[in-house]
């Protein structure tokens, strides 16, 4: 769909997708302003950083692509985080503490689908409403205190390599070709594309949108269980307050990266792009020291600019 | 339900409807004041019952600017980021110029452009509201942050902190203003022909310029409304907390939305009343209100918000769907 | 569209030059965890006066969400790519942010830390002050005033965070060490003055009679005197930090007292300490500041803009020495 809004565009400057001329813009600024942006271990260093966003925005593209949104993913993600401690702590085995927090994250994802597509509540307010939960929860289960002393296999994860490569870059990239897979090169994809722009196909083909919704939801649930193994890694730790608000975060990457919230016009590489932008931004203003201030601002200014370039670019 | 031909004379239609609604609400606050009644008996008494009503219109008046914006199918996460910027520029105004009009003036005007802005990049630039309020939210965060300089504001004339603190015929003074906020929305959405046209636009954008409504100039107008009434809302924290402070807006944001789901209107837009925003605001209240009466866990009031949020709004789609 | 690209980067022009213009010298990086709290902002100040003293420069990294893990987290990764002479850190969480301590030492950048005390890392030194013996303190100094008798409710801040837990657990020494003191109810106010605020309107509600109310905070005491007074009933209120707002309600009569947490003096004592480091002068490896409850009798030093105070000289600062 995307490519086919690309072909009707004449001028070559409006193929390039905003993000995309943000984030050589961003790269090309900081590349002149700092010494150290344009290194290989700073490079890196902002890939790792953008891994955790980055598998939250890629289900919620998925979900945004059905007209849906979920906002409890980072209230989720510090829940399934909690478990990967609790249960790493407990048994030593950080496989067990990745399946329980898988387990917990696709329930938890089972849970708006099911709210959103049987129940049907708005997929705002039922999220909102499972956010609160699962933020109870994390505190319940923590009784509002860090979990520590984590086995030594689990900050290996974040900080160890394969063949050179760090390993969250590993499961990032990893991540993003799965879901490139199944969303351009699988039946489920077309089905999300159908969900998202034309419910009536879907109903000829016999599809129920209701357990599509549903799968939706529970693989955005899965991954955030997965982010939550990441997250526990990086702090070497589990804390009752770490992921909230991430959410906002990865909705925000995603209307940058140019996914629609209207269309059904879901973009991958975009929400990729929007992700890393976030991410070479934070970095960049980090490294040139600004004030904090203008920082807070920047990402905000990020996401209006990002929009206003596509907005400009669909009416033209 | 929202493919009404002419979504004006439509709207006439459901006003009954909506009324079963906010009875329906109303039921649910008097039930759980009869539970609250029963668990403690320290509930039940004209302090308490006054304490409720002055929490609860401290959260309803930046809810009810947002309920219109969400009847017309937006949301405003900026809101409480905006309650923070005109608290703290009219606190600045009156600590400067000692004149309590003027920082009332100011607050008005800093809330009303901060929505007047949000209105421009949806309308305008076409960004979903959403989005455009949520990069609003950090511009604004980050503005305060810069213009407070990690400091607080405090010491106001003891006449304006009436307007927070003071009672007035034994009535605290936020009551009367809750009356005034609780006027001006359902006058402004039930009595006007700019309101029917809102839930025209709610109900039906399309159908709505069809119809000849200038759904731009109405939006723009809608936010900038919602945005002046943050800004007067932010006076009466300021008067409250006797205080600025950057981030005092912070935790509001996801409450006043609450409020406004648990009253009723639908993020869909075209439904739902203001006065059910207050009932909404005051559940919430109840619930919290019962909470640290009866000393639960803080852990787990959280939890018990989100249960309630999905309830309510639930409940509503089942007795609509009856209803219609 | 090619104007809004040129503003953008018009916009990032101009703002990063305005970085280039310090001088020569150590550069140090300080951490703090939010841009709200009034006490952070007393540490910057403090650190700032020390390294202007001893002609070295700062950069302040600060989570653009107030106390987020993750961002600090990130910020040290970047910080470390800039390789700044030393750094003097606050750690958002205590527990959390180790594996980014760990992360500082394996760069070789020596690193002071500040006010929370790091669960695991390798520092030059901490300066901090001692949470539990400042509620102990603050806690004392009210049941003194009440003559040991009373009932009191205290006001927690976040649920899960070092210096709550250790401030109310020395509020709740305080009130044991007195058999006629009742605590009422212990309520989070999450250090925020709204909640602090509407959790005293509705702990009134359950209590007729309050005698003394414990805040963990300066904000969550100034919220609880306003819900007090808007209910035309007194009791005597302590809070913690020290800040501007409680030194005035102190002058005024509003506020008992407020455990002295000396932001200031912890910032300039850690920025002292990292350049005395790098510079290869003796350094001190442990400052625990005695905690100073401030109350009507001695409020008078502490009225003074935070601009105009001045860092202690280093032969003042050895004797403050613990270790």
């Amino acid at each position: 769909m995307r490519e086919q809004a690309m072909v009707l565009n004449t001028n070559p400057l409006q193929r390039i997708p905003g993000v995309a001329v943000m984030l050589v813009l961003l790269c090309v600024v900081f590349g002149l302003m700092t010494p150290g942006f344009l290194t290989v271990p700073n490079i890196s260093n902002v890939l790792v950083q953008s891994t955790i966003l980055l598998m939250l925005a890629l289900p919620m593209t998925l979900i945004i692509m059905t007209e849906g949104l979920d906002l409890s993913m980072g209230a989720v993600l510090t829940l399934t985080s909690l478990i990967v401690a609790i249960v790493a702590l407990a048994t030593g085995s950080l496989l067990l503490g990745l399946l329980a927090a898988l387990a917990v994250g696709i329930v938890f994802g089972t849970i708006n689908g099911w709210l959103v597509a049987v129940v049907g509540i708005p997929p705002f307010v039922a999220t909102l409403g499972t956010l609160g939960m699962a933020q109870g929860l994390s505190l319940i289960v923590s009784d509002g205190q860090s979990v520590v002393g984590m086995p030594a296999a689990v900050r290996g994860v974040y900080s160890g390599t394969l063949g050179g490569v760090p390993l969250p870059i590993v499961l990032g990239l990893g991540s993003y070709l799965a879901f490139h897979g199944l969303l351009y090169h699988t039946r489920f994809g077309t089905y999300i594309f159908a969900l998202g722009g034309n419910r009536e196909a879907l109903k000829f083909a016999g599809i129920s949108a209701r357990r599509l919704l549903i799968l939706v939801y529970a693989l955005g649930g899965a991954m955030v269980g997965l982010a939550g193994l990441l997250m526990t890694a990086r702090m070497n730790s589990g804390h009752p307050t770490a992921g909230l608000g991430l959410e906002f975060d990865a909705i925000a990457a995603v209307a940058v990266g140019g996914t629609s919230f209207e269309r059904g016009n879901g973009w991958l590489l975009g929400t990729l792009l929007g992700v890393v932008a976030v991410g070479v931004l934070r970095n960049g203003l980090n490294l040139l020291a600004l004030p904090s201030s203008i920082q807070v601002a920047s990402v905000g200014l990020l996401v209006i600019a990002a929009l206003f370039v596509d907005g400009l670019r669909s009416r033209s | 339900m929202t493919d009404i031909s002419n979504p004006i004379s439509g709207r006439r239609m459901l006003l009954s409807d909506e009324m079963i609604q906010v009875f329906y609400r109303l039921l649910a606050a008097f039930l759980i004041c009869a539970a609250l009644t029963i668990l403690t008996n320290s509930f039940f008494s004209v302090g308490n019952i006054l304490n409720v009503l002055r929490q609860a219109s401290l959260l309803f008046f930046i809810a009810s600017g947002l309920t219109l914006v969400v009847l017309t199918g937006g949301l405003d996460l900026s809101i409480g980021a905006n309650v923070a910027i005109s608290a703290c520029v009219a606190g600045t105004v009156i600590h400067q110029t000692g004149s309590p009009t003027l920082g009332v003036l100011t607050g008005i005007g800093v809330g009303g452009a901060v929505g007047m802005l949000n209105g421009v990049m949806v309308t305008a630039l076409r960004i979903p509201s959403f989005i455009a309020t949520y990069g609003m939210l950090w511009v604004l965060h980050g503005i305060t942050y810069w213009y407070m300089g990690g400091e607080t504001m405090h010491g106001f004339p003891a006449g304006f902190r009436q307007i927070g603190s003071g009672y007035f015929l034994g009535l605290p003074i936020p009551v009367y203003l809750l009356l005034v906020f609780l006027a001006i929305g359902t006058i402004f959405a039930q009595r006007t022909t700019w309101g029917q046209e809102i839930y025209a636009i709610g109900a039906n954008p399309v159908a709505a310029r069809l119809s000849g409504i200038p759904v731009a100039r109405r939006l723009l107008l809608v936010y900038t409304v919602s945005g002046a009434m943050a800004g007067l809302a932010s006076i009466i924290f300021l008067a409250r907390l006797n205080s600025a402070e950057a981030d005092i807006g912070e935790s509001l944001t996801l409450p006043a939305i609450a409020a406004v789901l648990i009253g009723g209107t639908s993020l869909f837009g075209g439904l739902g009343t203001v006065f059910g925003t207050f009932v909404g605001a005051l559940i919430l209240t109840l619930v919290l209100n019962g909470m640290n009466l009866l000393s639960v866990n803080a852990s787990w009031q959280p939890l018990v918000t989100g249960v309630i949020v999905i309830l309510a709004v639930w409940l509503d789609m089942k007795t609509r769907r009856r209803a219609a | 569209m090619k104007k809004a690209y040129g503003a953008l980067a018009a916009l990032l022009l101009t703002t990063s030059l305005s970085s280039h213009a310090f001088a020569d010298g150590e550069t140090i990086a300080v951490f703090t965890k939010n841009q709200t709290n009034p006490y952070f902002q007393t540490v910057r100040v403090g650190s700032d006066a020390a390294a202007k003293a001893m002609k070295a420069k700062t950069l302040h990294y600060i989570p653009t969400k107030p106390d987020s893990i993750p961002e600090q987290l990130s910020q040290i990764e970047d910080v470390v790519v800039k390789k700044p002479s030393a750094i003097v850190f606050i750690p958002v969480d205590y527990k959390a942010m180790v594996p980014g301590v760990e992360k500082i030492n394996d760069a070789k950048i020596p690193v002071v830390n500040v006010t929370d005390r790091s669960a695991g890392g390798k520092f030059v030194a901490f300066v901090g002050a001692d949470d539990y013996s400042l509620g102990l303190e603050t806690g004392r100094y009210l049941l003194k005033t009440l003559g040991g008798k009373g009932s009191f409710v205290i006001i927690e801040g976040v649920k899960g965070s070092l210096t709550s837990i250790d401030r109310v657990r020395g509020f709740n020494d305080a009130l044991k060490e007195n058999p006629g003191a009742k605590l009422l109810a212990s309520q989070p106010g999450n250090y925020q003055r709204l909640q602090a605020l509407q959790v005293m309107e509705n702990l009134m509600q359950s209590n007729t009679q309050i005698d003394g109310v414990l805040a963990a905070n300066d904000a969550m005491a100034i919220g609880a005197i306003e819900a007090l007074d808007g209910a035309n009933r007194k009791a005597q209120v302590i809070g913690v930090n020290g800040t501007k707002e409680a030194i005035d309600a102190i002058k005024s009569g509003k506020l008992l007292a407020s455990g002295d947490y000396n932001g200031f003096m912890q910032g300039c004592l850690g920025m002292m300490i990292a350049i005395r480091s790098l510079r290869n002068e003796p350094v001190i490896t442990e400052i625990v500041l005695k905690p100073t409850v401030i109350g009507k009798e001695n409020y008078q030093p502490y009225d003074v803009p935070l601009e105009s105070r001045t860092c202690p000289s280093w032969d003042e600062a050895a004797k403050l020495g613990t270790k």
